[in-house]
């Protein structure tokens, strides 16, 4: 997915690898045995260095294994040596050499599973944090501007401010980007600290993992030592009763330490189901921020941010387009500029609103119809019965009126998430016994009449678009 | 089903199967042992899904039949009886009544339907080999293992079945043992397998001095059918390391040594090698290798011992268990530890063909 922006400097990218790593092996060299270099690290090449890591190939597992082992300190001295600070050694296999940058994200990851995350060493990342994640990279609007204040509080100081700091809000709006923001100012910023980052998914599998295999001291030691707690998707620790009062110990020791303690979830810590009140009451003592949606203009800011990130020309009219109909989820919306994006640069076409609409049709869709209100459903029906939208919520049944009315009522409880009540309330008070009636009647009438199916599956689509 | 057995017999193939039997398991019925008799013996399994053993233990067998029973728990039992005479009656619910002496047990089973079976191995590959030849291959290799269980494929034992030879291959990234099998085979037989760590160290237990071992292979599992008892096995799946890359050319220095001594000797001297680098440091001189360990603040010990030697002299440290792990496991009187120089890998040899190698530790000082 890196396509656009990394085939550009490729070719530079290579001589300097190329360079560095001669640079490396003269270092390299004098600390260990001549026929060690020559049966370790002749074959052995530099394919990318990053701020943090390096990517090194090599010819078969037998290589990364030995050297893991055996030469990752005289490695190291090396890579401080030449480059100042040490980085994270990643290897990869040769398949993947040259101009394959593509790759690398898939190639890096594949790599990651059988080499653990050891690197737990000052100047390597914190396992689990994706570099890309930072404060700069964060588009600050209305809608998360107290969660980004609290978040940069944190950051700076952690377990002075708010602790815990407990974040919320829908998918795709940026809980993960916080907290792995924090998670990297922290360990930027001062050495030795211990960060750990990690879905509670994963805490509740080692978790089952110590105490199937006893080692549960192991355990808590891992994560009552840290400094920094980020957990992420709390809402998975509802229900799951051990891991709870374990979580609880680990809250109460970190946060008796002055520890600070950041953790994520989809709703607010009271609406989580079967979670302990204790442990409620404890993610609410400090900070709960709220994350919105984002309004147009930040849609707009993250786009063009993206954009530039990605190094994607597009006009004006598309970001504006994919702003104004892409409304509820900050990944989707970069999901949706980057095929955007991708059709540009294969194709070559130049970008209509109308190639836009159909590239996108299934997310437009899809938005569409969590934006559907009874009210669009009210007017939409009106309209195509030509009756009064007065006439929706109106007490007056005549026939003429009091069917289209049980559509607009069928097609509400089908298109938006309302209550019975709800939709009662929408339509001038009535009872929700009346709105139930209504759906049955229309869905038996679409069963036995093909008009009305025609009819109401027309509206439906009309609405959808 | 109904028989009686002596007790001793029937310990014997309980001891034989039940480690097999793990103790916290998912499947209640992988904590019991499948029993089956037919006229003249009774047949003993337990499996963990990975690794499978049955065992065979003569018994009079009145009425065959099959049942399941828990595996820990008959075995406790089995042991404590007083008598030698055992009569065991299972009923058609499983209970299972034991008698022996005064005492009379009731234990209450799950149906042998439940079992898993152990895998066929029809149109597998077949070599065999002497038990005896298997059981010193692996007693040389098995203990360089390594635990990390990140590096999956490194936790067994690799057989390599090439050139009318077997290769066991053990490693964990700082240390690799080899040993070879002299075996005739036919060319079609030829490839790699990786034989999990239980697998291993059950077999070990299983594996006799005498009697010939029949291994067959077939779609990601083994079978090692030792006449009365058969282990059967999942294989590791990937691609082991190409071990050949970690071993050395040719020494600069040999040095022959009393395995014996120079094990007690690293024994004594580790005992003062500290917690945080644990490296023994070996100095050769002429005719002459001192061993000395010593840890900041606590102390420190040396030893000396008289060693034909007549090389240049120079230091290299190793970590001491890594270099008495293969001293514990050979038999041999005299071995040879090939060096190079004191940042290069060190080598252990024997007569037959068995390598071992060692990397070497930064000396500090």
């Amino acid at each position: 997915m890196w396509r656009f922006c990394n085939t550009v400097n490729n070719f530079g990218m290579d001589k300097k690898c190329v360079q560095l790593w001669q640079r490396l092996s003269a270092a390299l060299k004098p600390q260990i045995s001549a026929d060690s270099f020559k049966r370790w690290f002749s074959n052995v090449a530099l394919v990318e260095a990053k701020e943090k890591s390096i990517t090194l190939t090599v010819p078969n597992n037998i290589y990364q294994l030995w050297i893991e082992s055996n030469y990752m300190p005289a490695l190291q001295n090396a890579i401080i040596a030449t480059l100042g600070s040490s980085r994270s050694v990643k290897f990869c296999g040769p398949s993947t050499t040259g101009a394959q940058t593509s790759s690398e994200d898939v190639t890096a990851d594949k790599q990651a599973l059988p080499a653990p995350p050891v690197d737990i060493r000052p100047g390597a990342t914190v396992p689990g944090l994706n570099p890309r994640n930072t404060f700069e990279s964060f588009v600050v609007g209305p809608n998360n501007e107290i969660a980004h204040a609290a978040s940069l509080a944190v950051a700076q100081a952690p377990a002075r401010t708010y602790n815990p700091l407990f974040v919320y809000g829908g998918v795709g709006l940026g809980k993960t980007h916080l907290m792995q923001a924090i998670g990297q100012f922290v360990w930027a910023k001062r050495k030795n600290v211990k960060v750990i980052y990690l879905s509670s998914e994963l805490f509740i599998n080692e978790f089952i993992d110590a105490i199937q295999h006893s080692n549960l001291v192991k355990f808590r030691k891992r994560y009552r030592q840290a400094d920094l707690l980020l957990i992420d998707d709390i809402q998975f620790l509802g229900g799951k009763e051990r891991s709870q009062e374990e979580f609880f110990h680990t809250f109460n020791t970190l946060f008796d330490g002055h520890k600070q303690i950041v953790l994520s979830s989809d709703r607010p810590a009271s609406e989580i189901a079967n979670l302990e009140h204790r442990l409620v009451s404890r993610f609410e003592w400090g900070l709960t921020a709220e994350l919105q949606p984002p309004d147009i203009e930040t849609r707009l800011a993250i786009l063009r941010k993206k954009a530039n990130a990605m190094q994607i020309r597009l006009h004006e009219d598309v970001f504006q387009f994919l702003a104004t109909r892409i409304r509820t989820n900050v990944r989707r919306l970069e999901g949706a500029l980057m095929r955007v994006a991708s059709f540009a640069s294969l194709s070559g076409k130049e970008l209509t609103k109308e190639v836009v609409e159909h590239l996108l049709k299934d997310i437009l869709q899809e938005e569409g119809r969590q934006s559907i209100t009874i009210e669009q459903i009210q007017r939409r029906v009106a309209e195509h019965f030509d009756v009064r939208l007065a006439d929706m919520t109106s007490k007056r049944r005549p026939a003429s009126i009091a069917f289209p009315r049980q559509v607009a009522m069928y097609l509400a409880r089908e298109l938006t998430k309302a209550s019975l009540n709800e939709i009662g309330d929408a339509f001038g008070g009535r009872d929700h016994g009346t709105v139930l009636h209504a759906c049955k009647l229309v869905k038996k009438r679409i069963t036995e009449q093909d008009n009305i199916r025609q009819t109401i599956s027309y509206i439906d689509s009309s609405l959808q678009r | 089903m109904k028989f009686s057995v002596t007790k001793e017999k029937l310990l014997e193939a309980l001891q034989q199967v039940q480690n097999v039997v793990s103790t916290r398991t998912t499947l209640p019925i992988l904590s019991n042992v499948l029993l089956q008799a037919n006229e003249t013996e009774l047949h003993l399994t337990t499996t963990d899904l990975d690794v499978g053993v049955r065992g065979t233990c003569e018994a009079h067998v009145d009425k065959a039949g099959a049942t399941t029973l828990p595996a820990r728990r008959v075995f406790n039992i089995i042991r404590e009886l007083p008598s030698s005479e055992i009569q065991v009656d299972v009923d058609g619910k499983n209970a299972a009544s034991i008698r022996s002496g005064q005492s009379f047990f009731k234990i209450l089973g799950l149906p042998e339907d439940e079992f898993p079976p152990l895998p066929k191995f029809e149109g597998a590959k077949v070599v065999t080999m002497r038990q005896k030849d298997l059981r010193d291959g692996l007693r040389k290799t098995s203990y360089a293992i390594s635990t990390d269980e990140t590096r999956y494929v490194l936790n067994g034992v690799l057989f390599s079945f090439k050139d009318n030879k077997v290769t066991l291959v053990a490693t964990d990234g700082r240390r690799l043992a080899m040993a070879e099998i002299e075996l005739e085979f036919p060319r079609s037989h030829e490839s790699d397998l990786i034989i999990p760590t239980k697998a291993v160290t059950e077999l070990q237990r299983l594996l006799t001095d005498d009697g010939d071992v029949k291994v067959s292979m077939a779609n990601g599992q083994i079978a090692f059918d030792l006449n009365k008892t058969l282990l059967v096995s999942k294989l590791i799946e990937g691609n082991y390391p190409n071990y050949r890359q970690v071993i050395p050319g040719e020494a600069k220095e040999r040095v022959k040594l009393e395995r014996e001594m120079f094990l007690n000797s690293l024994r004594r001297v580790s005992l003062l090698a500290s917690d945080k680098s644990h490296s023994v440091k070996l100095n050769f001189t002429k005719n002459n290798l001192d061993i000395t360990a010593n840890t900041p603040e606590v102390g420190e010990a040396k030893e000396s011992l008289a060693v034909p030697y007549k090389g240049r002299e120079f230091s290299i440290a190793f970590n001491p268990e890594f270099l008495m792990a293969p001293l514990r496991a050979l038999t041999e009187d005299e071995v040879f530890l090939d060096l190079i120089d004191e940042m290069s890998p060190g080598v252990v040899k024997i007569q037959t063909p068995f390598l071992y190698v060692i990397m070497p530790m930064r000396i500090s000082s």
